[in-house]
């Protein structure tokens, strides 16, 4: 395995000039990570107030009713493994697009997974929130609307962030699956620089590093800013 | 001023107000009490709306406010509400908190409101606290701030329930003081507590509640030295001690 260590590197590296395989695969997982938590966020942020809403307002149909489409989308994304969602999305959905579009394939397929957690997350996050304080500003005169976005949602990011940082990083990693769907990405390039060179040691463990140092670089930076937004907690 | 007929509050099977009907006047201050459970809380959160009634009507200044039409924030801008639990917003410094709701509902501008602030922060002693957060003060402190924040809304009448159960006993007497203070400048108040001498000394009307009705409506010194409700000897003869 370590037979000729600078051979294999030269190899995995150098060799015409396959470096920069890695950082054009690594920049696909981040856009791809990137976009789809995005889209995640804002679809599961509308998906956790429809379903806050609805329980405030249960007498209220049309809010019932969206509440049973999000059950719906809930239940079948986080009941179905990843692996067959996007190979559904690829194969299926989004079948007529030609392969020049499978990172933007990948996007929307992670991103509608994500939504399905991020929407746990963040509906957990609002009603861990006291309910003194929706009382408190409905009392005020505040309407639900202002209450939500500048008393309940503020408070709420302080419990929404930290899972929504895991997410983000079991996001990023779950990313190295979309090779099956022709995206070059960073796990994709690595196998593939293999591929050539009949030597997988220097590929594989060079992929498993970039991936690590960049988790490790999204738990600081997370913890940086929770402790930004516990400022107001401190005595 | 307001005019509560035959409300009547039911969560599923638990019957929290059996019929009550009450009239307040401009300037009065009524202080309910009553066993726990008894429906005080609900009773007051019904005058503002945070519970709807299941049936029967409240009429605020002329303004039949349990009709579906009736907005409901406007409604409770005008009536100041002081909770248990303080309900300072966390996140929000003492004078965001106090000027937040003024602010945001186009009230006053931000500079006005901030004046305002500073004035009632005056007020209770407590101007050096504006920056802090909720977290930083004592009970007693948080819940005078709540009761600023109630103010700065320039309500014409303030809710209060229990404002003092959730303090330390030596910092009961600085709220008390605040709300006294309120009551002789003439605030209509309607308060729920526990505080027997309180009630004696402020009150200019006593309610005693009990499974969702109310019992015995009478001036305090009555209500304390003559009650006519059989109930109401007991309850008194256990508090009073
Ligand atoms: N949101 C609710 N859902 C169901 N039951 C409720 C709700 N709010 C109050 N109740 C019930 O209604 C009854 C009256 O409650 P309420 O809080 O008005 O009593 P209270 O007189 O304020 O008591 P305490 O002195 O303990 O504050 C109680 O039996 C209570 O359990
Ligand atoms: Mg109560």
């Amino acid at each position: 395995m370590f037979d000729d260590l600078p051979g294999q590197l030269y190899a995995a590296l150098i060799k015409e000039d396959r470096w920069k395989l890695y950082i054009e695969g690594l920049g696909n997982t981040m856009i791809i990570a990137i976009g789809a938590v995005v889209i995640g966020l804002v679809l599961g942020t509308v998906i956790a107030l429809i379903k806050v809403n609805a329980n405030l307002n249960k007498k209220n149909v049309f809010l019932k009713f969206l509440d049973v489409i999000c059950d719906i989308y809930l239940t079948v994304i986080r009941g179905t493994p990843m692996m067959v969602q996007i190979l559904i999305g690829f194969n299926i959905i989004f079948a007529a697009l030609s392969f020049d579009y499978s990172v933007l394939v990948a996007i929307i397929c992670f991103g509608i997974n994500s939504g399905a957690y991020v929407a746990e997350i963040v509906r957990s996050g609002i009603q861990a929130v006291n309910r003194g304080q929706l009382e408190a500003g409905r009392s005020l005169g505040l309407s639900n609307s202002q209450t939500m976005s500048l008393i309940i949602l503020p408070q709420a990011i302080k419990n929404i962030l930290p899972a929504l940082g895991n997410e983000l990083i079991v996001l990023f990693k779950e990313t190295a699956i979309v090779g099956y769907i022709a995206v070059q990405d960073l796990t994709k390039m690595a196998t593939l620089i293999q591929s050539r060179t009949y030597q997988p040691f220097v590929p594989l463990i060079l992929s498993a590093l970039i991936y690590l140092s960049i988790v490790m670089l999204m738990s600081w930076g997370l913890r940086g800013l929770e402790r930004r937004l516990n400022k107001s907690d401190r005595r | 001023m307001i005019d509560v007929k035959s409300v009547v509050k039911h969560f599923g099977d638990i019957h929290a107000l059996n019929g009550v009907s009450l009239h307040i006047k401009k300037g009065e201050k009524v202080v309910i009490v009553g066993p726990s459970g008894c429906g005080k809380s609900t009773f007051l959160r019904c005058l503002n709306l945070l519970e709807t009634p299941t049936s029967g009507e409240v009429w605020f200044e002329g303004e039949c406010i349990t009709d579906p039409r009736c907005n409901v924030n406007k409604l409770r801008m005008r009536m100041g509400m002081v909770f248990q639990q303080f309900n300072l917003f966390p996140h929000k410094t003492i004078l965001q908190n106090i000027t937040l709701a003024p602010v945001t509902l186009k009230l006053m501008t931000q500079e006005e409101a901030d004046k305002r602030a500073i004035e009632l922060l005056a007020r209770i002693g407590l101007s050096e606290k504006a920056d802090a957060y909720p977290a930083q003060l004592s009970g007693g402190q948080q819940q005078r701030i709540a009761i600023v924040r109630a103010l700065a809304m320039n309500p014409d009448v303030m809710l209060f329930d229990e404002p003092t159960s959730a303090l330390d006993p030596e910092m009961v007497g600085e709220v008390l003081e605040l709300m006294k203070e309120l009551a002789d400048e003439g605030m209509t108040m309607v308060v729920v507590t526990h505080e027997m001498g309180f009630a004696r000394e402020v009150a200019t009307r006593c309610l005693f509640m009990a499974d969702g009705q109310v019992l015995e409506d009478a001036p305090p010194t009555e209500f304390f030295y003559r009650p006519k409700n059989d109930r109401l000897k007991d309850f008194l003869a256990k508090v009073l001690v």
